[in-house]
């Protein structure tokens, strides 16, 4: 207790810019602060590295020990956090305020120098997994210790959304970054202690935290447990204090363990399960949208996921750019028959291709879809291929639907589009090709948001009639916390945030 | 004897090369492309493809295995491709939690399934020797997964005596090397049974009697020395299999061991750490046996080997 609380002083003497922090009474900030979390998460980390891994549990370790220049509400609005302020200059530049005052755990002022590390960096080393998001970015120009402006070689609108998922780091990490990422600092919340590979990571207050009140606890400790069942024991024995991916039917159990508290909230994510659109089945039109008249939503979401699911208006969920209401797709297996009989269709077979174990409940899934579907005449062949496997034989084009999903990260559909829409990037998945939709794709990577609404909306009203995919429902993220725990909020981007959460 | 102990390690040595070869190939030929498993679903084919050089995947084939081989002679078995660490590391780092389960699942296995047999034997037709084998038929026939949750929600959520899962102190050891043992003991109690009875009914026990040795010592010097070598084989063979890893146990108990790394690193096509925990634990394996083959001419001088 005494040891930070002396460096916090000795800190604070020597900052000015924390002046306003250091008028506030010291008795009153110790007593905000205290208690420690655990939390038990369902993927263990990989990695100390934020540019180094697209995992959403090693981001949510992460983001308690670097900040990015950008956040995330809960309900979709960017707000600042290492930029005080951002704006489009032009459709290919972008210029950022940075905070004054911040410092990094080893007591390195954050400036401009930290952002145009950090984006070189993740733009320039092709070995890290986010490399390929930055390679847009023309140049990353520092106007003054606080400014910052980033040119992009096409419209990147999506840029800020993209910043929420990347911490900054001190230019100090250059050349060293073995040692660095063995023990990393950040501006964030938490100061990294320790971590034991594949059990657990411990992190403790950092003190001079720039957002004066927070942490609201001394210590946070991350747990990895990958099976839910175990997850769940955990916390009922009280163990821990709040766990991800809670699959619908363990919610019951949950909910009547006194103590726990179950929570959800509609994710940033829709199922999608795409037709393989060079294969015969899916090349056909008519062919689509009878397997998509032909499956009941309602009775999946329904009794299958328990209610923990939402019905689609449209490929975008809800709170998302893009999302508009073009209205639940209907089950009419009268219909769907008739349309294939029309077509000629008979004994069509289709190749249901799952990523084993991927999605709560899929296999259960697939084989009432296989039901709904051979209802109207098409026999379904359920192949459930571990991971690795079912990618490979995606890439190959062997399947004619395939049962996926897409977490709409960061927040923006931009990825989703450009990946799966143009012909770039579905060559080796879809085979999605359509110059209309390239272009309106292209048109909306600008950083006007009316601008690019609008060409979403046209995007999704020409893929809500063409159906190259079927969207069966918007997931929803469930979590469990004990009931000493203050504040959380259930992140519909499946994070688990605790920066601002406290302990009774 | 010492031709015997060169004929033994260099064959241990092809065993191993022929592992490793093995590894390597099936590893590259299975399905799978380990840069798109690390890339999100939506990252570009041109990302793929880089990040696949990048890991030096598009070599050819003998190219890839010889340097492969060179770097493994130096002690270097690669870049983690998950990690981002050296492979080495990242399964030695798992090495305490599965050597100390190992250990004192073993440990549990010889204590019980040894005492077991011997009252089941002694004791034969004895209700001792009915729960015996009720034990016996349980601890073979439970699935590891069932029991494991079971003892889970008893000891940890029920009773709260232990943790439920996770890897600090002893007593998080308890339930995961019960859960493991509950096999072995098994297997070990009705083996040492089955052989002392068999060399309890045989002449210089009789012998041993007549002279006026006392039960205890005819039974634990006399018979359990004897009955002792069929039990080495098969604890040879579970010492191995559990250094290897223990999957089911470990991802029930959130345990960071050697089983559950491979299992994921297979999953992930992380190659060279799948090579690493296979060639240490192959390594293991065949030293432990060779161990156990030369550990029979001394605890039986009838056997020897030319």
């Amino acid at each position: 207790m005494e040891n930070p609380r002396l460096s916090r002083r000795r800190f604070l003497l020597g900052s000015g810019a924390a002046l306003g922090v250091a008028a506030r009474p010291r008795a009153a900030r110790a007593q905000a602060r205290r208690g420690q979390i655990i939390a038990g998460l369902s993927e263990r980390m990989l990695t100390l590295d934020p540019a180094n891994h697209y995992s959403i549990s090693s981001t949510s370790v992460l983001r308690h020990v670097y900040d990015p220049l950008l956040d995330v509400t809960n309900d979709d609005k960017f707000v600042p956090a290492l930029a005080e302020s951002w704006k489009a200059v032009n459709n290919t530049t972008w210029r950022f305020t940075l905070r004054r005052g911040v410092r990094f755990h080893d007591g390195t002022p954050f400036t401009a120098d930290s952002v145009l590390f950090t984006l070189k960096r993740v733009r320039d080393n092709t070995k890290l997994i986010k490399s390929f998001v930055y390679q847009d970015i023309e140049e990353v120009r520092k106007d003054d210790d606080y400014t910052v402006t980033v040119t992009t070689k096409r419209p990147f609108g999506s840029l800020p959304a993209h910043l929420t998922m990347l911490g900054m780091l001190p230019p100090g990490a250059a050349g060293n970054e073995d040692a660095f990422f063995g023990k990393p600092v950040g501006t964030g919340p938490f100061r990294f202690v320790s971590w034991t590979h594949g059990d657990h990571v411990d992190l403790e207050a950092n003190a001079p935290y720039w957002k004066p009140s927070l942490p609201k606890v001394e210590k946070l400790t991350v747990r990895f447990i990958p099976e839910l069942s175990t997850r769940a024991a955990a916390l009922r024995a009280g163990e821990i204090h709040v766990i991800d991916r809670v699959w619908p039917d363990m919610v019951q159990t949950l909910k009547t363990t006194p103590g726990i508290k179950v929570l959800d909230t509609p994710a940033v994510e829709a199922q999608r399960w795409h037709f393989q659109l060079a294969r015969e089945a899916g090349k056909d039109p008519r062919v689509r949208h009878a397997v998509s008249l032909a499956i009941d939503r309602n009775t999946i979401i329904k009794e299958l996921l328990l209610g923990y699911a939402r019905p689609v208006v449209s490929p975008i969920p809800p709170g998302l750019i893009g999302h508009t209401n073009l209205g639940q797709k209907p089950y009419d297996p009268d219909k769907a028959r008739a349309i294939l009989k029309q077509a000629g269709y008979q004994n069509l077979t289709l190749d249901f291709v799952l990523m084993k174990d991927l999605y709560p409940k899929q296999l259960e899934i697939a084989q009432a879809v296989a039901a709904m579907l051979s209802d109207v005449g098409i026999k379904v062949n359920i192949r459930n291929l571990e991971i690795a496997t079912a990618r490979e034989q995606r890439t190959a084009g062997n399947y004619d639907l395939f049962f996926s999903g897409w977490a709409h990260m960061p927040h923006d559909p931009d990825w989703y589009f450009g990946q799966w829409f143009t012909k770039a990037g579905a060559e080796k998945l879809t085979r999605f090709s359509d110059p209309r939709v390239e272009q309106l794709i292209a048109e909306g990577r600008v950083p006007d948001p009316r601008m690019r609404q609008q060409k979403y909306e046209e995007i999704e009203k020409i893929l809500w009639e063409e159906e190259p995919e079927i969207w069966p429902y918007y997931s929803v993220a469930i979590y469990a916390i004990s009931d000493k725990l203050r504040n959380f909020e259930a992140r519909r981007d499946y994070y688990v945030l605790l920066n601002e959460v406290g302990i009774a | 004897m010492h031709a015997y102990v060169l004929r033994r390690v260099w064959q241990s040595a092809v065993t191993l090369i022929g592992v490793s070869i093995l590894v390597f190939v099936i590893l590259r030929v299975i399905p799978g492309d380990p840069a798109k498993m690390l890339l999100p679903e939506g990252a570009p084919e041109s990302a793929v493809e880089a990040l696949n050089r990048h890991l030096g995947l598009r070599e050819p084939l003998w190219v890839q295995y010889g340097i492969f081989l060179r770097s493994v002679v130096r002690g270097d078995f690669g870049q983690s491709f998950q990690y981002r660490a050296p492979a080495l590391r990242v399964v030695v780092e798992r090495v305490p939690a599965t050597i100390q389960l190992a250990l004192s699942a073993m440990a549990l296995t010889v204590l019980l399934g040894v005492s077991i047999g011997i009252v089941a034997a002694v004791r034969q037709g004895s209700a001792y020797d009915y729960a015996g084998t009720v034990l016996a038929v349980l601890g073979q026939s439970l699935p590891n997964f069932w029991l494991g949750i079971m003892l889970m929600l008893l000891f940890g959520v029920t009773l709260r005596w232990l943790p439920t899962s996770g890897f600090h102190g002893w007593q998080s050891l308890v339930l995961p090397s019960v859960t493991l043992a509950a096999f072995p003991t098994a297997l070990v109690a009705r083996l040492t049974r089955s052989s002392l009875l068999e060399i309890l009914g045989q002449e210089y026990i009789r012998t041993g009697r007549a002279k006026g040795l006392g039960e205890p010592r005819v039974i634990l010097r006399h018979a359990l020395k004897n009955a002792t070598i069929p039990l080495l084989t098969v604890l040879g063979l579970q010492i191995g299999t559990l250094l290897g890893g223990a999957v089911i146990t470990e991802s029930i108990f959130a345990w960071p061991g050697m089983g559950k790394l491979v299992v994921d690193a297979i999953f992930f096509r992380d190659f060279p750490v799948v090579q690493t925990i296979l060639i240490l634990s192959a390594t293991i394996f065949v030293v432990i046996n060779l161990l156990v083959d030369l550990l029979y001419t001394v605890i039986d001088p009838r056997i020897r080997y030319g």
